[in-house]
């Protein structure tokens, strides 16, 4: 709630200098946009909710029918331009989460200072680029699909941490690279009913680079954080466990179709490892797809207490999805997309299903996700 | 998105006579990717050119100062530039900005409305680049790709 309010006030400060700024100069420098999804999913499994990530409360399945949690989101964006060398942008998010409520967040919050035209820092609320998509992974209107692979990406929920940035885009030949360096703490609500209302992570350190080469991009990354998920999967109060990612990813685009795939291995008491494969042709204003995406389910490292039932039941979750989608870019800045997912539980886990009782084993299981969306910019 | 910053407007009087009489000829516009005649650069690859319209470089391969001039939505020109040069449609042009726009990593290049005026400002400017059709090129610019 404090950091909440602190962002608040300093959204209100950078639009009072960025103002003055403006009337200053009589060149205002400041944009204003957004972008927003309307999205509504069926889930064939009634017996557990189907939700993207452990932030999300509640989804199509067991709760609803119908569900307009997985996909539907608006968000506002401001930049200024202070001067040549600073500039400020702050994004607004309002979506579906833990506190079963749409209350807005903030997303990004930072200052950037250029030092010279291939380098500069960002100070503040900055993205966390773990993927290719991570950075606009709310941005539907970026992607082909309904929302990124869910095996994959929910891995990591993290999508921004508040510290220091540092970037540098180098080129090599006809290669280039852009390469992050970050620092930082972050605080994410989540809501599995085993696992802390709110779990911390600090000393956040990371560093990635996207290379392109023509219609080329290879994305890799690696972090590391300290985070109170010990509680969760040891049972011990206070204890802080190492979590780390170690993300590749590639793409290629020549503009008339796309393939991209990506990898993550993810190690905190246990280590475990997803990956997807995806592809689409675009014909004129239709981009059909395929997607496969499976996570594996978690093997225990040495050196850390025995896990808990919890840490025992979380590090088995792992679940396959095998999509057919189209986006239809029926006008401008506005699209439709349709999608439909295959999705199979492993043989002993109830996937990434939410909500599901206790009592009930759904292993094994295999069921359909209808989802719909139109997507928007402005 | 609306941006506050006025693009510089400047009216061309030629275009529709000229429209009319591509269209009576039948000739079809071919872009060309234009800088001063002072600027030092004499060539530049499909690729070198788009990673400046697309903000990943600010400079161009020799080290000194790009910056692009595009033209703004709706021209013939516009679209064959990025299909022929950055192999993107115009959907794609706006998914890409949105990415960039929205996570703070960059703005899109500033947009005039004609030919002849992204010929004055290049012409003006040898940090500059733009591109325009072939047949408004004179020798206040040079032609550094022809895709």
């Amino acid at each position: 709630m404090v950091i909440r309010n602190y962002f608040i006030a300093l959204l209100g400060f950078f639009a009072c200098v960025a103002n003055a700024e403006a009337a200053a100069t009589d060149q205002p420098q400041v944009t204003f946009g957004g972008f927003g999804s309307l999205g509504v999913s069926h889930s064939t499994m009634g017996s557990g909710d189907y939700v993207l990530d452990g932030g999300i409360p509640k989804g199509p399945g067991l709760s609803n029918s119908l569900s307009t949690t997985n996909d539907s989101r608006i968000a506002g964006h401001m930049a200024a331009q202070m001067s040549p060398k600073v500039s400020v942008v702050m994004q607004i998010d309002a979506e579906y989460h833990s506190g079963n409520s749409y209350e807005p967040e903030v997303e990004f919050a930072n200052v950037k200072y250029v030092f010279a035209p291939d380098v500069y820092t960002r100070v503040g609320r900055v993205p966390l680029p773990t993927f290719l998509q991570s950075e606009n992974r709310d941005i539907g209107y970026t992607y082909a699909w309904i929302h990124p692979p869910v095996e994959v990406y929910r891995q990591e929920q993290l999508t921004h941490t508040d510290g220091v940035e540092a970037d540098y885009r180098l080129q090599t030949g006809a290669v280039g690279h852009s390469i992050r360096a970050l620092y930082g703490r972050a605080l994410i609500a989540t809501n599995d009913p085993a696992v802390l209302t709110t779990l911390s992570s600090k000393h956040l350190w990371g560093i990635f680079d996207t290379a392109e080469y023509g219609p080329t991009t290879i994305h890799a990354g690696y972090q590391e954080r300290d985070t109170n998920s010990g509680y969760i999967l040891t049972g011990l109060a206070d204890t802080w466990v190492k979590d780390s990612d170690l993300s590749f990813g590639a793409q290629y685009d020549p503009g008339n179709w796309f393939a991209v795939s990506e990898w993550i291995q993810r190690k905190s008491t246990y280590k475990t490892s997803a990956m997807y494969v995806s592809a689409g042709y675009r014909v004129k204003k239709f981009t059909p797809y395929l997607t496969y995406a499976a996570s594996s389910q978690g093997s225990f490292l040495p050196g850390f207490p025995p896990p808990s039932p919890d840490g025992i039941r979380l590090a088995a979750r792992a679940q396959s999805t095998a999509s057919l989608g189209v986006r239809w870019d029926f006008r401008r800045d506005t699209d439709f997309k349709f999608q439909l997912d295959q999705v199979k539980l492993s043989n002993n886990s109830n996937g990434f299903l939410a909500n599901v009782p206790a009592n009930v084993s759904l292993y094994g299981s295999k069921f359909y996700v209808v989802s719909a969306v139109v997507d928007f910019i402005f | 998105m609306i941006n506050l910053k006025l693009p510089e407007i400047i009216r061309n009087y030629l275009a529709l006579p000229l429209f009319l009489a591509m269209v009576a000829t039948g000739a079809h516009a071919e872009v060309v990717v234009i800088v001063s005649a002072n600027s030092h650069v004499t060539s530049l690859t499909a690729e070198q050119t788009a990673r400046i319209f697309l903000g990943k470089t600010t400079s161009f391969p020799d080290g000194g100062q790009a910056l692009p001039i595009d033209q703004i939505e709706g021209n013939a020109i516009r679209d064959e530039f990025y299909t022929k040069v950055v192999h993107k449609s115009a959907t794609q042009l706006s998914a890409y900005w949105a990415k960039v726009i929205f996570t703070g990593d960059g703005r899109p290049p500033v947009e005039l409305e004609s030919n002849v005026a992204v010929r004055r400002a290049v012409a003006k400017d040898r940090n500059t680049i733009g591109y325009i059709d072939k047949r408004y090129v004179n020798r206040s610019v040079r032609v550094i790709l022809e895709p």
